[in-house]
C-alpha cells in the first residue's frame, strides 16, 4: 500500500502529485462534452412537471381532462395514478427527528412553491410545457409561514402535523456554566446566513430507458451517487436491484444539490416503464430555484465568554437552521456541522450549543459545497474579530493565541453523529497556516494603508477567515485496477464526478502505482452496471477516499504483476520495479517485461504460472477510511467599500490552504478558487429571497445574482502540506474548503472598513452595508432631510 | 404556430430546415442539427452558455429564434476547428491553464474570447472582462479563464490565425 | 422554458408589417428580440403572431445629418457602439450603450428594440431623453414624429398606437464642446441600474451655462430632471455636482423596489446624479 518509490509526491518524474492537464478537456474543449440534456433516444418522450404555486395548500381537485384530451399528449401522471409509494428518505435522521418525509408526488397538500403536483409527457419539452398549462388544479391556499422562528412559535401554521420543530440537537462539552460565571468578557451578536442556491449551470436532468426485454429499467441521471439513486429507485419502483441500471454522463457542476435523490427520479422512470418508452425530463432554471434543494439558511445566536488577553472561556450557540418544507437525504447535515465545527481551529475549553431545525414553506435544503461550515466559519470569525475590537487586540493575535497548538493533533472534539463519526482533528498545523497567510498577504502593511485611505475619504479593509473542514467522509468508496492484455490500464471508481477532473486525479494515483503515464489509464465512473459499489462524490471525498480505494487495487495489481514478471523473467519479485510501462529487473536493465506482455500471460487459455491461480490482473478495493480527515485554511480578504453606495469591491483574496497531501495542484488550485467565488457569490450576492406569503422573489439569473468575472479577484492559492495520518498517502479533502472560509474573510475584511458598522449577516449587499453605514453614523444618506 | 424554412449556414455547411416559429436557435442547432456543445444553462438570455458566432460575432442562441437567423453564418464550438486539426489557440489556452471543470459554460466562452482575440489579439484587461462578464461560471472562480485568455492571445501574437480558418 | 406556440411572419416592406399588426391586437413586433425571446421562454407574454422585422429595407443603418444623428430602429446596439459616427457626434449615446447588458447581447439588441421596449431601468431610453431626441413612427395612420418627453408613458409602454411601429430615432447632436457621462449603479456590470443618470453639461467661463440630466431605473420610465438643470445653471463643476444632488434628492421621487429601501434609493439618485454631472463637466471644453 505504500508509495512505489521514495520519490515525493511533487516530483516532476511523478505523476502523482504533478500539475498534469487534465485528460478530459480535449474532449470539453472541443464540444464533445456529452451531458443529459444533449442524448436522444430511439422513441424519446420529453416531460414537463406541474408544480405547485402555492407555498401552502390544500389540494381540492386536479382536473386532467383537458390535457388528456389534447392528442399531442403521452402520459398525464397525478398522484391518483401512483401505486402506493414511500417517501423520499432522509438517511441521517435521529430517533428523535420528526418523520416529515417528502412524498414523491404531491397528494392532498402542497408544502412549498415548485413541489411537483403532476407531471405531463409528450414528444417534446415545448409541447408538453404547453399540455402542462392545461392541467387544472384547484387549491385551497393556506396560511404560509418562511421565518423559521415564526415557524416554531405558537400559532404559526403547521405545515405537516403537531409541530414545525423536526428535531433539536444538543451538545455539551465542558463545563460552558462554569466558564461563563465571572467571565471577564461576555460578547452576543446574532449571526445570520443566508439561503443559496446550488446553480450549476447545468440544472438537473434524466433520461430513464425501460427495456421491455430484458424488464429493466436505465436511469441516465446527472446525480452525484448513482448507485444510492440506483438502491433507492429499485425500493420505490418494486424491482430488483439487478433490474435497475444507473449511468451518469458528464455533468455540468453539482455543488451538492445533485446528491438528493429528488422525486423526478422516481415519476420519470414510473412514466418510462407505464409508456415502455425513453422519458427525458430536463429542469429548466425556474424549475432549479423552486425545486432542487437549497441550502445555507441559518441563525446562530452566539454568547462567547473570553478573558483580558482574548483567550476564548467558553461558547454558546443557539442555532435555528430553517430546513424548509421537508426532510431530505440528508436534512440533519446542515444543523450539526453548524455546531459542531464552529469553534473551527480554535481550542474552546466548553462548548454548549443547541440546534434546532425548523420546518417552513420553503424549498427543502441539503448539504451544498460547504455544509454548515460556511456559517459556522462566518460566525466564529466575526465574533473573533469582535472579541479583538474590544480588547484593542490584533484579530490575527487573538487567532494565534487561541489556535489549537499543533503538539495537541490529533484531538477529539467530543462531538460525533451517525453519518460523521466521532469528530477527531487529525493532523496541521493551524498557526502555521495564519502565519504564512498574514506574510503573503502582507498584513502588516495594511494598517498604515487603512489609516491613509480613511484620511482620503476611501473606506478599505482587511478580514481573516480561518476555519476547519470535515472532509473525506465514508462510509466508503470502491476502486478496481485492471491491467488489460493491450497494456492499458482500466480504473473503475464509484466516484461519480461532476466537473472536478476525476479522470485526470484517479488516473494520477494508478499510473503512480504501476509506474506508467496517465495516457495509458482510462478512468471509468458513473456506471453501476460496471462499478458494484459505489458512493460518489460529496464532502470533499474523492481524492482522500475514492483515491485510496483506486491506490490500494492498483497496489494488488501491482503486486500480482510482480508475480507474473518474476515468473516470466526468472527473477525474485522483490528484485523488479515497475517503471514505463514495464516491470524491469532492478540493475539490469536489458531484462524487462511490457505490461501487455504480463497481462496477455495470464489472459484466459493461457496456462497461468506456478503461484498464480486467477485469470487476469484486476483487483478492487473498497475503502472505508477508519475517521474523516480534516482540511482547514486561512483566507484574507481585501476589501474596498464604496462609501456612496455601500458597494464592495474585492481587492485581493489569498487563501492558504492545507489538504493533505497534494495530487495534482493544477485541479486543487481550481478547486480552491472555485469555492472562493461560491464563497464571494455567498458574501456580497446571492439569496434566495421569499414573499412573506412563500412566493420566491427571484427565481431566475437576473434576479439571483451569480458571481461574475469582475466581482471576483484574481484568487491567490498557497498549499500547505501536512499529510494526514488517516491514509497512507496522506490526502485530505479540498472541494470545498473555498467555499468555506471566503464568506468569513470577506465579512471580517467589509466590517474592518466600515468599522464600528455593525455586520452580522450575508449577503453582504449595498443596501445592507449602507444601511449599517449610516446607522453607526458613517455616511448620511442623500436627501435624509426630505 | 407557423412553421418555416430557413436557410443558413452552420459551421461551413448549409443548412435548409423547416422550423417551428417558436423554436430558438440554440434548440434547433441542439436538436435539428445535434450540435449540442452548444449548452442551454438558463434560457433567458443571461449565463451565456449558449454563445456562438452569428455572422462572426458573439451572440446568444437561446434569444434568438432560428426563424431570425434565416440567412445567417453561424459557428458553434463543434465549428471552431475541424476535428483533425490542432486545438485553436483559446481552445489550448484553456486546457493549458486548468480554464474549465465541469465544461457546460465553456463552449459559449470559448467562442466569446475567440472572437474577442480576432478583432484584437491584445485586448486590454477592461475589454477582456466585459467580454468573459457575459458568461457565468460557476466551477472555476475566473482566476484559470483569466489566466487561459491571457495565454490564448500569447499564443495568437506568436502565431496568428483566423477563426474557422482550417475548415 | 420553452415559448408558447406563436405565428410568425417577417414582410419585406414596412407597409406589409404595419398591417399585420395593426390587424391582430395580440401581434407583437420582433426586433433583435433580445428581451421579447426571453420573456417568451419564461411564458411571461403569449403574443398570437410576431413580425419581424428584420427584412425591411431601410430600418437599418446611422446617418449623419446637419445638427442630428438619425440610427435606424434596427441598427444593432454593438453596431451603434462602434459607429465612429456615434462616436464623434454623440459621445453620450455610445458611452450609454457599453452599459446595456454584455458585447454578446448588444450584438443582437437593437436601438429601436431598446426604445419601444421602454425598460424604465434600460439605458437608451434616459439617453434619447436627455439629448431631447424623437422618435420616428410609421403606422397604419401614416408617419410621425414623437418627442422622447412623450413617448415613453408608464412601464414597458409607450405612445405607439397598435401597429405602429418606429422606424428611426433621431438625435440632436449636442454641442462638441458638451461633455456626457452614463453612470449607474448595478450590482454586477451589465445588469440593471438600481439607479442610473445620464448628463449632458456645457461649461461657459468655468460654469454650467446648459445641461441635461435624466434618470433611468428609479421609476415607471425615464425621468428627465429641469430641476436638477435649472439648479446647476451658472455654477462652477464641484458646486454644480453638490447641488444637482441636492436637487435631485428633494425633487424626483423614485419608485419603490423591494430589494431597496425608499431612502436608499433616493440616496442613489443623489450619488448617480453626482457624479454624472461632474463627469460630464470634466468632459466640458
Amino acid at each position: 500500500m505504500s508509495s512505489p518509490d521514495h520519490r515525493a509526491a511533487g516530483d516532476p518524474q511523478r505523476p502523482f502529485g504533478a500539475p498534469l492537464k487534465r485528460k478530459e478537456d480535449p474532449r470539453l474543449l472541443r464540444g464533445g462534452g456529452s451531458y443529459i440534456a444533449d442524448m436522444k433516444m430511439h422513441g424519446m418522450l420529453a416531460a414537463a412537471v406541474v408544480r405547485s404555486p402555492h407555498a401552502h395548500a390544500r389540494i381540492i381537485s386536479i382536473d386532467t381532462s383537458e390535457a388528456e384530451r389534447d392528442p399531442r399528449t403521452r402520459a398525464v401522471l397525478t398522484a391518483g395514478d401512483l401505486p402506493e409509494i414511500e417517501p423520499l428518505v432522509c438517511i441521517d435522521a435521529e430517533e428523535t427527528t420528526k418523520p416529515f418525509n417528502q412524498p414523491v408526488i404531491a397528494g392532498d397538500k402542497v408544502r412549498y412553491v415548485g413541489e411537483p403536483v403532476a407531471v405531463v409527457v409528450a414528444s417534446d419539452r415545448a409541447v408538453a410545457e404547453d399540455i402542462a398549462e392545461l392541467v387544472l388544479v384547484e387549491y385551497e391556499p393556506l396560511d404560509a409561514v418562511v421565518d423559521p422562528e415564526r415557524a416554531l412559535d405558537d400559532g404559526a401554521p403547521i405545515i405537516h402535523s403537531e409541530t414545525n420543530l423536526v428535531d433539536t440537537l444538543e451538545y455539551e462539552i465542558g463545563d460552558s456554566e462554569g466558564a461563563f460565571d465571572g467571565a471577564p468578557h461576555v460578547i452576543s451578536e446574532r449571526f445570520q446566513t443566508q439561503r443559496y442556491a446550488g446553480t450549476p449551470i447545468e440544472t438537473r436532468g434524466m433520461i430513464a430507458e425501460w427495456d421491455e426485454r430484458t424488464q429493466s429499467m436505465t436511469l441516465w441521471s446527472s446525480t452525484q451517487v448513482p448507485n444510492t439513486v440506483k438502491g433507492f429507485l429499485a425500493e420505490r419502483l418494486g424491482l430488483p436491484g439487478t433490474a435497475i441500471r444507473v449511468r451518469v454522463p458528464d455533468v455540468g457542476g453539482a455543488f451538492g444539490v445533485k446528491i438528493q435523490i429528488y422525486p423526478e427520479e422516481v415519476l420519470i422512470s414510473f412514466l418510462a416503464m407505464r409508456l415502455r418508452r425513453p422519458v427525458k425530463w430536463i429542469e429548466d432554471r425556474w424549475e432549479h430555484f423552486v425545486a432542487t434543494t437549497h441550502g445555507r439558511e441559518q441563525i446562530h445566536d452566539l454568547e462567547i465568554a473570553f478573558d483580558d488577553d482574548g483567550q476564548i472561556l467558553g461558547v454558546r450557540d443557539d442555532c435555528i437552521t430553517n430546513t424548509g418544507a421537508y426532510l431530505q437525504s440528508l436534512t440533519l447535515v446542515e444543523p450539526f456541522i453548524g455546531v459542531a465545527m464552529l469553534t473551527g481551529p480554535y481550542a474552546v475549553p466548553a462548548l454548549r450549543a443547541t440546534s434546532r431545525v425548523a420546518i417552513t414553506n420553503k424549498t427543502p435544503m441539503n448539504p451544498f459545497r460547504g455544509v454548515g461550515h460556511v456559517q459556522a466559519a462566518f460566525t466564529m470569525e466575526r465574533a473573533i474579530d469582535m472579541i479583538a475590537r474590544k480588547l484593542d487586540l490584533d484579530p490575527a493575535q487573538v487567532r494565534l493565541l487561541n489556535m489549537i497548538p499543533t503538539e495537541s493533533l490529533p484531538l477529539a472534539r467530543g462531538i460525533g453523529n451517525v453519518l460523521a463519526g466521532e469528530i477527531v482533528y487529525d493532523s496541521g498545523d493551524y498557526r502555521r497556516c495564519l502565519s504564512r497567510a498574514l506574510e503573503i498577504s502582507r498584513y502588516e502593511e495594511f494598517a498604515a494603508n487603512r489609516e491613509r485611505a480613511r484620511e482620503e475619504g476611501r473606506l478599505i479593509g482587511i478580514g481573516i477567515g480561518a476555519f476547519v473542514e470535515e472532509t473525506g467522509l465514508g462510509p466508503y468508496e470502491s476502486g478496481t485496477v485492471r491491467v488489460e492484455p493491450s497494456g492499458r490500464i482500466v480504473v473503475l471508481s464509484g466516484a461519480s464526478p461532476s466537473g472536478q477532473g476525476h479522470l485526470t486525479t484517479l488516473a494520477q494515483v494508478a499510473a503512480d502505482e504501476l509506474g506508467v503515464s496517465i495516457e495509458q489509464v482510462d478512468v471509468v465512473v458513473g456506471d453501476t452496471d460496471l462499478i458494484r459499489w459505489g458512493v460518489g462524490t460529496y464532502a470533499s471525498r474523492t481524492a482522500a477516499v475514492g483515491g485510496v480505494a483506486v491506490r490500494n487495487a492498483a497496489s494488488a495489481a501491482r503486486e500480482k504483476l510482480l508475480r507474473v514478471a518474476a515468473d516470466m523473467l526468472e527473477a525474485d519479485a522483490s528484485d523488479l520495479e515497475l517503471a514505463e510501462g514495464a516491470v524491469r529487473v532492478v540493475g539490469s536493465p536489458g531484462s524487462s517485461a511490457p505490461l501487455a506482455e504480463i497481462a496477455s500471460r495470464v489472459m484466459p487459455g493461457e496456462e497461468l504460472p506456478v503461484g498464480i491461480d486467477e485469470y487476469g490482473i484486476e483487483a478492487t478495493d473498497v475503502y472505508h477510511p477508519s475517521s474523516n480527515t480534516f482540511s482547514y485554511g486561512v483566507h484574507i480578504s481585501k476589501v474596498e467599500v464604496d462609501r456612496d453606495t455601500g458597494m464592495v469591491k474585492l481587492l485581493e483574496h489569498h487563501v492558504v490552504n492545507d489538504s493533505g497531501t497534494v495530487v495534482n495542484p493544477l485541479i486543487l488550485d481550481g478547486q480552491v478558487q472555485g469555492g472562493v467565488a461560491l464563497g464571494v457569490g455567498g458574501a456580497l450576492l446571492e439569496e434566495v429571497r421569499y414573499s412573506e406569503d412563500g412566493q420566491p422573489e427571484n427565481p431566475n439569473f437576473m434576479d439571483y445574482l451569480l458571481p461574475t468575472v469582475e466581482t471576483v479577484p484574481i484568487i491567490e492559492v498557497e498549499h500547505m502540506v501536512v499529510p494526514t495520518p488517516i491514509n497512507d498517502d496522506g490526502v485530505k479533502g479540498g472541494g470545498e474548503g473555498g467555499a468555506v472560509g471566503a464568506p468569513a474573510a470577506i465579512a471580517n475584511a467589509v466590517a474592518d472598513a466600515i468599522h464600528p458598522a455593525r455586520v452580522n449577516a450575508t449577503p453582504l449587499t449595498p443596501v445592507r452595508v449602507f444601511a449599517a453605514m449610516a446607522e453607526a453614523g458613517l455616511v448620511s444618506p442623500l436627501g435624509s432631510g426630505r | 404556430m407557423s412553421r418555416h424554412q430557413i436557410t443558413l449556414e452552420v459551421n461551413g455547411e448549409e443548412q435548409v430546415k423547416e422550423v417551428d416559429s417558436r423554436t430558438t436557435l440554440a434548440d434547433f442547432l441542439r436538436e435539428e442539427l445535434d450540435l449540442t456543445a452548444t449548452h442551454l444553462g438558463c434560457e433567458h438570455g443571461v449565463c451565456g452558455a449558449c454563445t456562438v458566432l452569428i455572422n462572426g460575432e458573439s451572440a446568444r442562441t437561446c434569444t434568438v429564434l432560428a426563424v431570425q437567423a434565416d440567412g445567417a453564418t453561424i459557428t458553434t464550438l463543434e465549428g471552431l476547428v475541424a476535428a483533425d486539426e490542432d486545438l485553436h489557440p483559446v481552445q489550448q489556452a484553456f486546457w493549458d491553464k486548468h480554464g474549465l471543470q465541469c465544461g457546460f459554460c465553456t463552449p459559449g466562452l470559448v467562442l466569446s474570447v475567440a472572437e474577442l482575440l480576432e478583432r484584437d489579439p491584445d485586448p486590454s484587461e477592461d475589454e477582456v472582462l466585459e467580454v468573459i462578464g457575459g458568461h457565468i461560471c460557476r466551477c472555476t472562480g475566473y482566476t484559470k479563464i483569466r489566466e487561459a485568455v491571457a495565454e490564448a492571445s500569447r499564443l495568437i501574437r506568436e502565431s496568428p490565425r483566423t477563426v474557422g480558418e482550417g475548415r | 422554458m420553452k415559448p408558447p406556440p406563436f405565428d410568425y411572419e417577417a414582410p419585406e416592406t414596412l407597409d406589409a408589417a404595419i398591417a399585420l399588426l395593426g390587424g391582430d391586437e395580440d401581434a407583437k413586433a420582433l426586433a433583435g428580440g433580445q428581451s421579447l425571446v426571453p420573456l417568451l421562454s419564461l411564458r411571461l407574454t403569449y403574443p398570437s403572431l410576431l413580425v419581424d422585422l428584420r427584412r425591411i429595407p431601410g430600418l437599418d443603418g446611422i446617418e449623419q445629418t446637419d445638427g442630428s444623428l438619425v440610427i435606424g430602429a434596427m441598427t444593432r446596439q454593438r453596431a451603434a457602439e462602434l459607429d465612429d459616427r456615434v462616436r464623434e457626434s454623440c459621445p453620450l449615446l455610445g458611452k450609454a450603450l457599453t452599459h446595456v447588458a454584455h458585447p454578446q447581447i448588444r450584438s443582437r439588441g437593437t436601438v429601436g428594440g431598446s426604445i419601444a421596449h421602454a425598460d424604465p431601468a434600460s439605458e437608451l431610453p434616459a439617453t434619447m431623453l436627455a439629448l431631447g431626441g424623437k422618435a420616428r413612427i410609421a403606422g397604419p395612420g401614416g408617419n410621425r414624429e414623437v418627442d422622447a418627453e412623450a413617448l415613453f408613458t408608464g412601464l414597458l409602454t409607450t405612445a405607439l398606437e397598435p401597429g405602429e411601429l418606429i422606424t428611426a430615432i433621431e438625435l440632436p447632436t449636442p454641442p462638441a464642446n458638451a461633455g456626457s457621462a452614463c453612470v449607474e449603479v448595478t450590482r454586477r456590470r451589465g445588469d440593471y441600474a438600481q439607479a442610473g443618470c445620464v448628463a449632458l453639461v456645457e461649461l461657459e467661463d468655468g460654469s454650467v451655462a446648459d445641461s441635461a440630466v435624466a434618470f433611468f431605473g428609479i421609476a415607471d420610465r425615464p425621468v428627465r430632471a429641469p430641476e436638477v438643470e435649472r439648479a446647476i445653471a451658472g455654477l462652477g463643476p464641484a458646486e454644480a455636482a453638490h447641488e444637482a444632488a441636492d436637487a435631485a434628492t428633494r425633487t424626483i421621487e423614485p419608485g419603490s423596489d423591494p430589494e431597496l429601501s425608499d431612502d436608499y434609493r433616493l440616496h442613489l439618485v443623489g450619488v448617480v446624479v453626482r457624479r454624472a454631472v461632474e463627469q460630464a463637466a470634466k468632459e466640458a471644453k
